[in-house]
């Protein structure tokens, strides 16, 4: 999977705790139809419920036959995937 | 409150109970009841702290704990004899973590040394090496696991916790002759409640993850596209095989936080023994693992034999109509790396029908412990507290229908005088049994001593057996919530002033250990809490010349030895001739006094040289509602408490003098006893009421002081509902507070001990003018 050029990017928050979850769902419907490049450097906490978010977004944008990824992904966001036991999520990592 | 806050504080009051256990179950210990029922006790109290603050990243408290339970682990399984040595160590540490508990509440910090010297006493007793990073010592007794330490830190949420590395060792390495290591099934569906509530599966998962080997699959079966998803709304399951050497109570505990916010169903697979000898290929075992529960629930299902689930536990959540059930568990898998988006397979309908059948019919000792448990509720004290004033309300409306009732003429006989006497019955009992709602045992503020008792022994270098009488009594919240500060400050008083140093005693005849005694018993609808030594008593002559030196009393004072011993509870006097480090704190026993009367107590000392004291406290059991003598001045109706009251009597002209003015004593069996003239006192009257046309009480005060009130007339005794004077209006000289009439008017309760310094004061007052005029 490759980035496109025109790819839409968002950058994610440190904490994505409850509180963050309707505003990442709002940001990425934002961005639909787009291919999304999702930067996850910054991620020091990941809840479940944003990580339904992107779970979703990440099948929505299958569904819709568009670029998505989730690049450069800090070392907390990996490992709340493998805790998750949602690490296919990251076949969409890029690593950064 | 922030939910997550709301969480911690009852971790916190949890932390305070087992705390309270551990004690307990330690000082057991210490008499020698080290059966296996006790240890497990301790262990659980311990172990349970720990767990939840793990949840809570509190790093502190669970390296401590950790030490602590890693000990009592060797207790309980007789690696270690619980002799005293071991216990002493023990009761220390459990004063620690107690800090631990209360720094971490508080925001405090525990002193470090004192920590770490505890924590090494405690590793020396079990032999332990040296505390490292304390998860991977907890792991490490896991053999043959490879798990990367983690660090626990102090953030709130699991920020940079996530210390893992991937489960890639998974299951292979395990060797056959760890303790009896089994996997379990946890299939854990959140509810929408545990993200409101701030808790996070991801705080779970890592708990579980604490315990042993865990291989996790996500099931997103009901999943919807990003456009339907409700952010807050919970749509992901989790399938998780846990392969650990815990119970499946441990491994319940860690979801205690989140009962009834999850749905979650916890079965065991016994088939570790055969797996293990086919599955030799490095990564592909968490495969196998994996495979094998699909298999196993493949076979519940097929058979729908509960027989195939060794043990099933429900929690206390509705487990059976809303149990998540993904059939075979979708599979991810980080070796492979293959996005299993696909793999998710639908609910399979008919499973929790075996599950839930299983989780009724063949645990019914699962069932009945979680009966067990939810056998006591916490509620709000503000909403204990609002029934409590209903039912006041409900008393007075009661009393007030009934007096109409009286008033109407309606016979007593009558349906409806009988039907009001059965009310009156019900009403009682309904009070009785909320005013039970708040009675707690003393035990709480009891359990706080020894720990006093130990500080102030190693500071004074005094050795001391606290000895506790009584713990069981009951009495009501918001006065065991203010027993605390004066127990505990009579309690240092009596080792620091009172017991004599061991080799002082020794000379004297004594023991070198001194004994403190409290004890707590019911009296007369009152609770009485004694509070004794046996060290040397009042120093009588010096407290005397301490009160001259200070201006307390005149040089020429005639005081009684009872009068000298009640010197120490005047504001401002202080014996310690320096301010020690227990004691002399800037609080006297004129605070411990008034906090003692702020609760309508009375506080009294014996001593005997030589022999020791006695402090008593005599308390109300409850402050909402009192039992008074009913009572009428000039039309007004007043209430004296009845526990003050020692008699009433109709004066006799021959028995009443005149000492003065407008002073009077009457003789009552040998003695003079101050006239107290309620009416006039109060101002409701100008001219004195004579004295063979009322009523007098003879009434006691605090320290024994008595007087005979004056009134009208007796009415009777009763039941009332104290209403705060305070509170409704403000504070008035020789009241106490007030409560409502049957007939709907406000009566006045007397402040008994008041009227009775009062009126000491004011004879003191006309002492010194007829002094000053003579």
């Amino acid at each position: 999977m490759t980035e496109s050029a025109s790819a839409s990017r968002l950058q994610l928050i440190e904490n994505l705790d409850l509180k963050a979850a309707a505003p990442l769902r709002s940001e990425l419907l934002s961005l639909r139809h787009t291919p999304l490049d999702v930067d996850a450097s910054n991620v020091q906490r990941l809840g479940g419920l944003c990580l339904q978010v992107l779970m979703s977004a990440q099948a929505t944008w299958a569904a819709d036959a568009m670029p998505f990824a989730i690049s450069s992904p800090s070392s907390a966001f990996q490992e709340a995937l493998s805790l998750f036991g949602a690490e296919d999520l990251q076949p969409f990592v890029q690593q950064g | 409150m922030d939910p997550l806050e709301a969480i911690k504080v009852t971790f916190f009051q949890e932390c305070e109970e087992q705390l309270s256990e551990l004690e307990s179950g330690l000082l057991a210990m210490e008499q020698g009841e080290t059966d296996s029922e006790t240890v497990n006790a301790v262990f659980r109290a311990v172990h349970s702290i720990k767990g939840g603050a793990g949840a809570f990243s509190l790093e502190p408290l669970v390296r401590f704990a950790h030490v602590f339970e890693t000990t009592l682990d060797d207790v309980r399984g007789g690696k270690l004899a619980p002799d005293n040595n071991v216990v002493k160590v023990m009761l220390r540490a459990a004063d620690v973590l107690a800090d631990h508990v209360r720094a971490a509440r508080d925001g405090g910090v525990v002193e470090e040394a004192r920590s770490q010297a505890l924590a090494a006493a405690l590793e020396a007793l079990n032999g332990e090496a040296p505390l490292g990073g304390l998860v991977s010592d907890e792991l490490d007794d896991m053999p043959g696991l490879e798990f990367t330490p983690q660090t626990v830190s102090d953030d709130d949420g699991f920020g940079d916790d996530f210390g893992f590395t991937p489960l890639a060792a998974g299951v292979i390495a395990l060797e056959p002759e760890g303790p009896a290591l089994r996997t379990w099934t946890l299939r854990l569906r959140p509810q929408n409640a545990l993200y409101a509530k701030a808790n996070e599966t991801g705080l779970l998962l890592r708990e579980l993850k604490r315990l042993g080997d865990i291989q996790v699959s996500i099931d997103r079966s009901e999943l919807p596209g990003l456009a339907d998803l409700e952010p807050e709304q919970a749509y992901l399951a989790w399938t998780i095989a846990l392969t650990t050497d815990r119970s499946r109570d441990e491994i319940q505990d860690i979801f205690e936080f989140v009962d009834g916010d999850c749905d979650l169903v916890i079965s065991a697979e016994d088939f570790m023994a055969a797996p293990l000898e086919t599955s030799d290929a490095g990564l592909d075992a968490p495969f196998d693992v994996m495979a094998l529960i699909q298999q196993a629930q493949a076979d519940v299902q097929a058979t729908a034999a509960p027989a195939a689930i060794t043990e099933v536990l429900a929690a206390p959540a509705p487990v059976s109509a809303s149990a998540p059930v993904s059939g075979p568990a979708p599979v991810s898998g980080p070796a492979t790396g293959t996005p299993v988006a696909a793999v998710s397979v639908p609910s399979a309908p008919p499973a929790p029908t075996p599950m839930a059948a299983t989780a009724a019919g063949v645990a019914p000792d699962a069932a009945h412990g979680a009966a067990a448990q939810q056998a006591t509720i916490r509620v709000d004290l503000d909403r204990v507290d609002r029934l409590i004033d209903l039912v006041g309300e409900l008393v007075i409306n009661q009393a007030m229908l009934a007096q109409r009732v009286t008033e109407s003429g309606v016979p007593r006989s009558s349906n409806i005088a009988m039907g009001l006497d059965d009310l009156e019955h019900l009403t009682r009992e309904i009070q009785d049994s909320v005013m039970a709602i708040r009675a707690q045992p003393v035990k709480s503020v009891f359990q706080r001593m020894p720990r006093l008792v130990r500080e102030v022994a190693a500071m004074t270098g005094k050795q001391v057996r606290l000895v506790t009488e009584g713990e069981g009594t009951e009495v009501d919240k918001t006065v065991i919530e203010r027993l605390t500060d004066p127990i505990t400050h009579m309690i240092r008083n009596a080792i620091d002033h009172g017991l004599e140093r061991p080799e002082v005693r020794v000379a004297a005849g004594k023991g070198p250990e001194g004994t403190v005694r409290l004890s707590a018993a019911h009296r007369s609808g009152r609770i009485v809490i004694e509070v004794s030594d046996d060290g040397k008593g009042i120093d009588r002559p010096r407290v005397r010349q301490i009160a001259i030196d200070k201006g307390l009393i005149e040089v020429d004072s005639n005081l009684s030895d009872e009068d000298v011993d009640n010197l120490i509870f005047m504001p401002g006097f202080s014996t310690a001739s320096s301010v020690s480090d227990i004691s002399g704190r800037g609080v006297g026993m004129d605070v411990v006094k008034r906090s003692i009367q702020g609760l309508g107590g009375r506080i009294a000392i014996t001593s005997r040289p030589g022999q020791g004291s006695t402090f008593t406290l005599s308390l109300p059991l409850t402050l909402a509602v009192l039992d008074g003598m009913v009572v009428s001045v000039c039309d007004h109706t007043l209430v004296a408490p009845l526990t003050a009251i020692i008699e009433s009597l109709q004066p006799k002209a021959q028995d009443v003098r005149a000492i003065g003015p407008d002073a009077y004593v009457i003789a009552i069996r040998d003695s003079y006893t101050p006239l107290i003239d309620v009416g006039a006192m109060l101002g409701y009257r100008t001219t004195p009421l004579d004295p063979t046309k009322g009523v007098a009480l003879l009434v006691e005060g605090e320290g024994g002081a008595r007087a005979a009130l004056m009134v009208d007339a007796i009415q009777g005794q009763r039941q009332v509902v104290i209403k705060s004077l305070e509170a409704n209006y403000r504070q008035v000289e020789g009241i106490a507070a007030a409560t409502i009439l049957g007939d709907g008017r406000v009566a006045l309760i007397l402040d008994v001990d008041n009227v009775v310094a009062a009126r000491r004061r004011e004879k003191a007052r006309s002492d010194a003018k007829l002094a000053a005029a003579g």
